[in-house]
This record gives C-alpha cells, structure tokens and sequence, in this order.
C-alpha cells in the first residue's frame, strides 16, 4: 500500500467510526442541551439497545430473516423500546433531580448507569453474545481502497438519522419547542410549551439513536457485551463536547473529529521521516484526549459551542 | 443560586444538637475511641475493610477541596492517586529510596501534576471541565499502562513497606492506624482551611467568581491552589496505598475508582467533612456487605445509590437550618 | 454523628451475621475471580468449573468424608478489592482457595493468604511478577508465557514464517505475551512489521487493520482474549487479509467461532489441551453445557483442574491442614486431570508445559499437530 493508500482507508475507517460516535453523542447532547444534565448512562443506553436489537432480531429472523431487512426491522423496534426507556429513566430518576445541585444527578446518572449495566452482566452471565444478523462480507475496491457494503449501509444510516433528526430539530413544532426550552425553560414554560413533555421527547430521540448505534454495532461487528458501552459512552461524551456540548451540529464535527483522529494516530509514525514521533494504537487515546484538551484550552465552550452563563 | 451554603466545617444540620464544644468533643472522643478499638474486637477482613474506607476518606477529602470547597467538578481524581502511588513505586524500586524520602516526592509531583490539571481548566466551566479531568485521568492511567518504566500493565510489585522509629509497619491493623491517623490529619487540615484565608477565597470564587475578582482574589491562584491540595491529599493516599498493597497496577487508577471517589463526596453531602467520611463508609463497605448477593451486588449498591439521591438530592448529611 | 454510630453497629452486625457458620460437617473452597466488573465473564466461566468440579467431588463422596462448599471473593480485577476478597475468604475459614484471573490483582493477594496459610492455587494468572512475591503457599497450573511463547515462535518458523504483527490488549497477560513474543522473535531474526495495542471493548479495528496490513505480514498474532480477538478476526478477513493468523491461549474458547463466525476458519491457537477437542474431556464440556447452559472460557478446564488438585492434595494429605497440604501439592504428580499432567517447580510454577497447536475447523478447535 503507497501513503496515499494508507490515507484513504483511513480517512474512510475515520468516517465509520466518527459516525458511531456521532450518533451516540448526539443523545448527549440534546439532553444536555435541554436539561443540562451529563447523562452518563447514554452510553449503556446504547449497550441495552444491543441487546433490544438482538432480542428482536430472534423472535423475528424465522419470519423475516437475519439480513439486512430483518436488521433494519429490529433497529427500528429496538429504537422505540429504548427510547420509551429513556423517558422511563428521565421519569423516575432525574426529573425528581432537576432541581437539586448539578452534582447529585450527575451521581444519579451514574447510578443508573451501573444498575444498567450490572443488570445486564446478570442477565448475560458475563457472557458475550453473538448477535446472529447474517450480513456476510464483500465490498467494493476503488484501487487499493476497500469499502465493504456494511460500512456503506452504516455511515449511509447513520447520515439518514442525523439528516431526520436535523430535520426534526429545525422543522418541526416539537423542534422548535425543544429549542426553545434549551434557551430558557421558564420563560417556554410561560409560553405555553408543556415542557415535561419536550424533556420526556428529547430523552426518547437521544435514547432512541444511542440505540440505532447499538443494534448497528451488534449487526455489523456480531457481538455483545454487558459492558460495552462503557467505552463508547466515554468516546461519545468526548466527542459531544469537542463540538462544544448542546449543539447538535457540533456532536456530529465531533464525533466525527474524534473518529478520523483515532484513525490516523493508529496510524501516526514520523519516524521513517526522522522525526521521533509516534502514536500508533498504544497512545491513539492519549494522543486524541491531549487534542481535546488543545481544542478546549484554544475554545473553551467546544468547536461549535456557545458561551454560556454557568450555573451550578 | 438560591443559598449560600452552610460553611465547610460545619457540622450542619446536626449542631442544633450538639451545640456546645463539650458536646462535639464527647462525640469526636466516643468515635475516635470506637475507631481505635474496631481492629482488636474484629477480624482481620472487616480491619482491612475499614482500612479501605479509611484510604477513601483520604482521598474523598481532596477531592471535596477541588469539588467542594473550590467548585471544580474533576472526574479524574485517580490521575493524583496514581501519581502518588506510582513515585513512590517507582523511586523505592528503582532507586531504592525510603519510602520517607520516596513520600515528599510524591507530594512534590502531585503537586506539579495539580498545577498541569489546573492551568487549562481555569477558564472552562464545570461541563468542561468535567471532560477534561477525565481526559487527564485516562492519560495517566494510559501512559502507566504503556510505559514499560512503570511496568506496563502489570504494574510495579515489591514495594518495601514504611518502618517508624524502628518498628516495620506491616500488619494489616498497623495500616489501620496508619490510614485512620491519616484521615485524622485530613480532617482537620480540612477544617482549619476551610476557616483559613485560602478557605474563604474559595467560598467566594465558588459563589461569585467576577465578585470575588473584583474583591481583589486572584482567582487564578486560588482555583490551582484547590488542585494542588486536592492532589497532595490525593498523593499522600496513593503513598501509603503502595506501601500497603506492595504491588500496584494501572487498574487501580481508572475512571471508576474517580467515580467512586466522587460518589463519596456527594453522596454525603458536598462540602460536609462529616458528610465525606459518612460517604467513603457507605460507598466502600455497601458493596463488601453486599458480598452475599454474588453478581448483582453493584445492582442492588446502585438501585440504594439512587434511593438515596432522590430522598436527599444534597447529600445524606443534613444541611443546616436557619442558616444563609 | 448518630446515624454514623448507628451505621457502624449496623455493620458491625451485619457482617457478624453475615459471617458464614462454621458446619462441622463441610469444608469450604474459596473461589477468587472477578465476578462484576469489566472481567466478569472469565471470572464466571472459572467460577463455574470450580463448582462443576465440586459438584463432581461430592458426588463422589467428598473430601476426607466431607461434602465441599464454595464460596466466591469477587476481585473486581482491582487490586484493593482482591484483597478485601483474600481477606474475606480467609477469614472465613476455607481449606485452600482456587483462583486468581487478573495478575495485578493477583500479587497483592499473596501475602494475605500466606499469613492465613491457606493454599491457594492459581489457575489462569501467570504474570512473572507472581513468582517472587509467592510466599510458598500458592501453586501456578497455568504455563507461562515464555512456554507459549516458544511454542508460538517454534511454529511460525516450522511454516516458514519471517515476519508477523503482534496485537494485544493493554492488560498485563496479554501486554506480557506481546512483550515477551516481540523481544523473542526479534532475537531470531524476524521482523515484527507493527505491534499494536488496542483497548478491551472497542469493536472497530478497523485503524489497526488497515495499519497491519499495510506493514503485509505473513502473520498475525492476537495475544488477548476471545471475544474481541474474534472482532479483529472478522475484520482482518474482511479486509482481505490472506495471511496466517494465530492466536494465544486466551482466545481458546468455542466462543471465537460465534464471534467470529467463518472468518475464524483456519485459525491457528496456542494453548493448553482443553476440553472440547480432547476424547477424555468430552464429558467436562458437556457438563458444562448442562449445567451452565453456555460453552465454557478459555480459564474453565485449568480451574476445573485446580480444584480437582485441591481435593487431592488434602484427601492425600489425610488433612487440611495447610503445611501438609502445601507439602502434598510440592510433590504433586497428579495426572487426574484434563489438560495435562500437573508437577512443579521448585518455585511453584507449572513444571511442564504442554502446550499444543489448535486449529480453527468447521466452527471448532481441533488439534493441529
């Protein structure tokens, strides 16, 4: 492979995963946009939406089989069950919470984050599961740049989630609203918004798309695991706030920043070029949380982030 | 903004009760006293427990100086942790130092990785700062992983424990005293710098940054003078933990044990000393006397964890009435 | 300060209560794995054949005429909560503990069992770094990495093999084997064309993948665990990576092939005999199946093992009581198990490897050689 080859791949392994990212931090945040809360259990959120996805897919895959449709088909179920999971968790553990100190639904978030998680690793017996979509391989070669249809149908998915929910932010009356109680959540109150349910809304479409990142990963990368989204979460947090967190256009730049950075420390060798430098996979994550405090050290409120008044 | 809170030292909303000196004295002495006995009367497992807790209390009261006294929300707290253990890890082994002369260099570090946190994050505000503590945290925990100086991903094992006037300090209930000494000191350093000039400049930077600015707080100093106590606390944990354990590895120092750290501070009520230590037993021993329940036992912590949130959304220790 | 005296003589009951009752007519084996935490799913595939192997012993009437029971120290794979778990266990009267998954939070265990003298044996931790913090009670059945190690570089030569990518995990077991591999197969001459380190839990490889083969080796080796070694396997091919690819130890699980699906095909894997392609063994995996109702880890067979060795060590000793059984286990010949026969060294390490060469075949290890 000559340079130019190594780059394109990358270049394309960066777009892949930047859109996982994407997605998942998209729920971030939007519901940090609406109700100022860093809600760690996005990421387990995106973990159960695996598991929505894989239940699905086998109750449905003797009907409709485990190809493309039926991944599709349990994507979308899946997507609903957790979104309607989401507004549950809003409900019972952080709507009580909105008015307390900043610091204790953070520790909530957290704790519904483990309950999620430890529930799982007993439901699964610590066992990682295999998710059983049958989408087989192949791709197409543009010279030496491989693109495997998975990757085509998953940044194509992920590009149709974000253009609707781009869509559904900036058309329609719910997105409006939602704007809306982003700026200020009195002053929409007194305007007649029921903002309850503009929060219960924003929970379900960020809880739903964390859980369309899940069911694709499980499809496309065929296992699951209790503690999956963990990582993810993490990633997805980082990437919301590099776009500066509340702006939706900025989870995408960041998410999608933070994957082709990841992608090309991978890669990063100066050294053939007798600079001693290196990052490679071992230092990818350190390499990539020092740009992200570069980033924020030159942008203190993220890429596409407004300054706001702090309230804590 | 709707209160101030009640002072640091304060012992909130419980000094309707104990209102005198000779009260709250009675009460140190009846605890300290308890303390002091826990060993002889139990077994070795619940001497160690408490000894974790102990080390929590440590760490927790450094962390409630950035978070509490300071208002700099930091989810890396384990970055000083590890730093702390880690020098001393890495002087006494390689450089076969004294874990005494190995401990003031653990602090000297920390305190330089406290100013390294601090300086970018002084303009950030609390959402950000959150990402970035966190980011400091993975990066220490990735570089000790990496490096093979810090022994990989196994980590740094033999470390000597500390001798005091020519007694070893070895057994599990010598470390007992060692940690609850320490958190004895923790407290009341935290207490009289609560009370100090530093304390009341972190009040007033925590409530009113450009207020306090225009006061004459150099608000710059201050906020980096809340990390780099925060970190020493943080190092002189991490300090005795190695010398404890004799080995230490990079899973030590995650983002869960910042968590837990952080749980510690605010499931007591932040900024409430008594508060702290309340949480750091809570949070280390729930999950030990959960043992029983086998795999679920982070479940059920995590269910009580939320129970308690909602009931005392500020914290179990009670705040103080009647007081702005 | 009352709710902090309540809460303490709460605990203090608690855990007076909780202590489990000494029966006179058990003895009870700690087990030490993690069972919550990122780490869980190999420290329950150990716990379970600890217990299968119990299960079996009592059928069989027991140890010294006594029926066994088990109880487990979650580690968490964190150092300060193994050895709250150690002390647990110690305190709670076992006769020998079987376990030990995560080395880091292994070593500092040692000492706590060591003045409790209580045997310990450990079936999956095989960090250098154990040996000399042993204090004499704890027996390693676990081969370490140098034994794989050979076998690894011995088979990549036999195929004519010069250069390979090292993939590990940034843990100790899989960061020791990379080490040990690179340093070994550079001193032979080889070229190592890129040694990677990825992170437990991460499904796109895909960085690494285009990373590897540009570097075109003729071999890959995974020295990390099944399920994310399964990933990097299906994206390697996907990627149309022709070469070798083998694999260590840790990924020895029927688990690959789900994961990994026909991409695993043709994998090569180092490792000890277990169970499911061995004639003797075949019952332990089916067991296994029954009981647990999934297949068992690639930690499973050496657990079962250790237990196995446990039992025999005290029932040869004629008691529990730990010098003799420490002395027993020294001298230790014991052939009664599935993955090979088991003695020691001098310094307790596993005396004789017997690692073998797997291969990937219709969805299953068979052996290679």
């Amino acid at each position: 492979m000559t340079v130019f080859d190594i780059f394109t791949n990358q270049l394309l392994n960066g777009i892949v995963l930047g859109s996982f990212y994407a997605l998942v931090a998209l729920g971030y945040t939007m519901v940090f946009g609406v109700v100022k809360l860093l809600n760690f259990a996005h990421g387990e959120l995106y973990m159960v939406g695996g598991f929505a996805g894989f239940l699905v897919l086998s109750f449905l895959s003797p009907f409709i089989g485990a190809g493309w449709f039926g991944v599709a088909i349990s994507m979308v179920l899946a997507m609903i069950a957790v979104g309607f999971l989401g507004v549950v968790i809003e409900r019972v553990a952080y709507a009580p919470m909105l008015s307390a100190p900043r610091l204790s639904i953070l520790i909530t978030a957290l704790a519904v984050s483990l309950v999620l998680q430890n529930g799982m690793l007993a439901l699964t017996k610590g066992q990682y599961v295999p998710f059983g979509s049958a989408l087989g391989f192949g791709g197409i070669n543009l010279g030496k740049l491989f693109i495997s249809y998975n990757q085509m149908i998953l940044v194509g998915v992920a590009a149709l989630l974000m253009l609707s929910l781009e869509m559904f932010v900036s058309r329609t009356q719910y997105g409006r609203a939602m704007r809306a109680v982003a700026v200020d959540k009195d002053m929409s109150r007194l305007m007649g918004i029921n903002v309850n349910a503009i929060i219960a809304v924003t929970f379900f479409v960020g809880s739903a798309l964390a859980a369309a990142a899940g069911t694709m990963a499980g499809a496309f990368y065929g296992s699951l695991w209790y503690f999956m989204g963990f990582l993810i979460g993490l990633k997805a947090f980082t990437a919301a706030v590099i776009g500066g967190i509340g702006s939706i256009p900025g989870a995408m730049l960041g998410g999608l920043i933070l994957g082709l950075l990841e992608s090309f420390a991978t890669q990063l060798d100066l050294r053939g070029m007798g600079i001693p430098f290196k990052v490679g996979s071992e230092w990818k994550d350190v390499f990539s949380f020092s740009v992200l405090i570069l980033i924020l050290v030159l942008k203190p409120t993220g890429l596409l982030g407004k300054p706001e008044q702090e309230r804590m | 903004m709707a209160q101030l809170p009640e002072r640091p030292s304060s012992w909130g909303g419980l000094s309707a009760i104990l209102d005198t000196r000779a009260k709250q004295a009675t009460v140190i002495c009846v605890l300290l006293l308890v303390m002091a006995v826990v060993p002889f009367v139990t077994n070795d497992y619940i001497t160690v427990i408490v000894t974790h807790a102990l080390l929590y209390v440590v760490l927790a009261l450094g962390l409630n100086i950035v978070v509490g006294y300071a208002g700099l929300l930091d989810l890396g707290f384990a970055a000083f942790f590890a730093v702390g253990a880690y020098t001393v890890g890495i002087t006494t082994q390689y450089f076969g130092l004294n874990f005494w002369l190995a401990l003031p260099l653990a602090v000297f570090f920390a305190s330089i990785a406290g100013v390294i946190i601090g300086t970018p994050t002084l303009r950030l505000r609390s959402d950000y700062l959150a990402i970035v503590t966190l980011g400091f945290g993975e990066i220490v925990r990735l570089t000790a992983r990496n490096l093979r100086e810090t022994g990989g991903a196994s980590g740094i094992r033999g470390i000597e424990s500390p001798w005091i006037f020519g007694y070893h300090v070895q057994s599990n209930i010598d470390f007992y005293f060692v940690f609850l000494i320490l958190a004895i000191i923790g407290v009341i350093v935290s207490v009289r710098l609560a009370n100090s000039r530093l304390g009341r400049a972190w009040l007033y930077v925590r409530h009113d940054e450009d207020a306090a600015e225009a006061m004459g707080i150099d608000r710059v100093k201050v906020k980096l003078a809340a990390y780099v106590v925060g970190a020493i606390y943080g190092a002189i944990g991490g300090a005795f933990f190695a010398a404890n354990l004799g080995a230490i590895s990079p899973e030590s120092f995650s983002f869960r044990q910042s968590v837990e750290i952080l749980m510690v501070v605010i499931l007591g009520g932040i900024g409430k000393i008594p508060g702290v230590i309340l949480g750091a037993f809570i949070v280390i021993l729930t999950p030990e006397l959960l043992r029983e329940v086998g795999d679920l036992r982070y479940f059920i912590f995590a269910i009580g964890l939320l129970l308690i949130m909602l009931f005392r959304p500020s914290g179990i220790w009670p705040a103080a009435r009647g007081k702005k | 300060m009352r709710n902090v005296l309540k809460t303490a003589a709460g605990i203090a009951l608690a855990l007076a209560i909780g202590a489990p009752a000494m029966a006179q007519d058990t003895l009870t084996i700690g087990i030490m794995v993690p069972t919550t935490g990122s780490e869980a799913t190999y420290g329950q595939d150990m716990a379970n054949a600890v217990n299968l192997a119990i299960g079996e012993i009592n059928a069989a009437g027991g140890v010294l005429g006594k029926q066994l029971t088990s109880t487990i120290g979650d580690d968490g794979c964190d150092a300060q909560l193994a050895v709250n778990a150690a002390s647990k266990l110690a305190a709670s009267n076992v006769v020998g503990v079987v376990g030990g998954y995560c080395s880091g939070a292994t070593v500092p265990t040692l000492k706590i069992y060591g003045d409790a003298k209580i045997p310990l044996i450990i079936p999956a931790a095989n960090s250098t770094k154990l040996i000399p913090e042993n204090p004499g009670n704890a027996f390693m059945i676990n081969s370490t990495g140098n034994d794989q190690v050979a076998k690894a570089i011995e088979y990549f030569t036999g195929k004519g093999i010069k250069s390979i990518a090292i993939v590990n995990q940034g843990d100790a077991y899989s960061q020791d084997l990379a080490d040990l591999t690179k340093k070994n197969w550079e001193a032979a001459g080889n070229t190592v064309t890129s040694f990677e380190t990825t992170n437990k839990g991460e499904q796109d490889y895909s960085a690494v993948v285009t990373n590897i083969i540009a570097g075109s080796p003729e071999a890959v080796f995974w020295t990390a665990y099944y399920a994310d070694g399964g990933l990097l396997i299906r994206q390697l091919r996907e990627r149309g990576y022709q070469g070798l690819i083998a694999v260590g130890d840790g990924s020895n699980s029927p688990e690959l092939f789900k994961i990994a699906g026909p991409a695993a095909e043709g994998v090569i894997g180092f490792s000890n005999p277990t169970a499911e392609f061995l004639p003797d063994a075949k019952a332990f995996a089916e067991a296994y199946q029954a009981q647990f109702g999934a297949a068992s880890g690639p930690y499973s067979t050496l657990s079962y093992d250790a237990m196995k060795l446990l039992a025999w060590a005290i029932n040869t000793a004629g008691t529990t009581d730990s010098a003799k059984v420490i002395e027993t286990l020294q001298g230790a010949n014991f052939t009664d198990t599935i993955s090979g026969p088991i003695s020691f060294t001098p310094e307790k390490t596993l005396a004789r490897s017997n690692f073998v060469v797997l291969e990937g075949k219709g969805g299953a290890w068979t052996l290679a050689q």
